[in-house]
């Protein structure tokens, strides 16, 4: 079999081809992503193995040394603050007694005292949240 | 110094490296802040006027070391088996961390319950 001679001559590969597939993995990248607010703090979320996908809006942290966070319009309440904080994001949301609260998203570390989310949970529920979600990794 | 003598010849294209330059600096920039694999979770029911208690207590403290039903010490392989005579499919199990127990260790009970079908657990204080 007689190979063609290479053409000489071209200085540089072509690089339409590669540019197509950047575009592409760009487009990819900015379709999956999704920009969450920054988080308060760094949260080391608790490994699970029966676990379901959840989707929700709102989230609430609480921190390895028990302390309580939440974001509310861009701005970080931290303690009894926290609630209200949420609270208020809420009605910003929903109104103020919207029938369908939406799903709360506990974003607990995973050497925080159990406890304080214990003890967390009923003052959300008093704040009117009834679907709370503890936010796990899979294992 | 040498200087090229006379113009080059024409390029037959545009330039196109410092745009491919950005475009790569976009590339990395969405492919470091991308998070992949939605959020998991598990539900946490609360423990809050759900109707009345029906059958035996049905009690798990959590320690950070040991398990106890009803208030006896029970070891975590046997909880599943303890606890099976205690309801009936859907009864509520309550869950009550001890001892500074931390979030991991109640997480880790709670998906040996879950795995056995008691799905109705509530965390209380």
């Amino acid at each position: 079999m007689r190979l063609a001679p290479q053409p000489k001559g071209r200085r540089a590969e072509s690089l339409l081809p590669m540019i197509d597939v950047v575009f592409f993995l760009i487009i990819f990248f900015m379709m999956v992503s999704h920009f969450a607010a920054p988080e308060p703090f760094v949260v080391a979320r608790p490994a699970s193995t029966g676990t379901e996908a959840v989707a929700g809006e709102m989230s609430v942290f609480l921190k390895a040394d028990g302390t309580v966070a939440a974001l509310s319009g861009g701005a970080v309440f931290t303690g009894d603050a926290a609630l209200s904080g949420l609270v208020a994001d809420r009605q910003a949301r929903c109104g103020a007694d919207c029938d369908s609260p939406p799903l709360l998203l506990v974003h607990a570390d995973a050497e925080a005292p159990a406890a304080a989310l214990a003890g967390l949970l009923p003052r959300l529920a008093a704040a009117g949240f009834a679907d709370i979600r503890l936010v796990t990794v899979r294992e | 110094m040498r200087i090229a003598a006379g113009r080059r010849r024409a390029r037959r294209g545009l330039n196109l490296t410092p745009m491919i330059d950005v475009v790569l600096l976009l590339l990395v920039f969405f492919m470091m802040v991308s998070r992949f694999g939605g959020t998991q979770g598990l539900p946490l029911a609360i423990g809050q006027g759900t109707g009345a208690w029906v059958g035996p207590p049905r009690l798990v403290e959590v320690g950070q070391d040991g398990l106890r039903l009803n208030g006896v010490a029970v070891a975590p392989e046997d909880l599943v088996a303890a606890l099976r005579p205690l309801l009936d499919q859907g009864d509520t199990v309550v869950l009550r961390p001890r001892d500074g127990a931390d979030v991991q260790r109640v997480v880790a009970v709670m998906d040996s319950l879950r795995a056995a079908g008691m799905t109705r657990l509530v965390l209380v204080e």
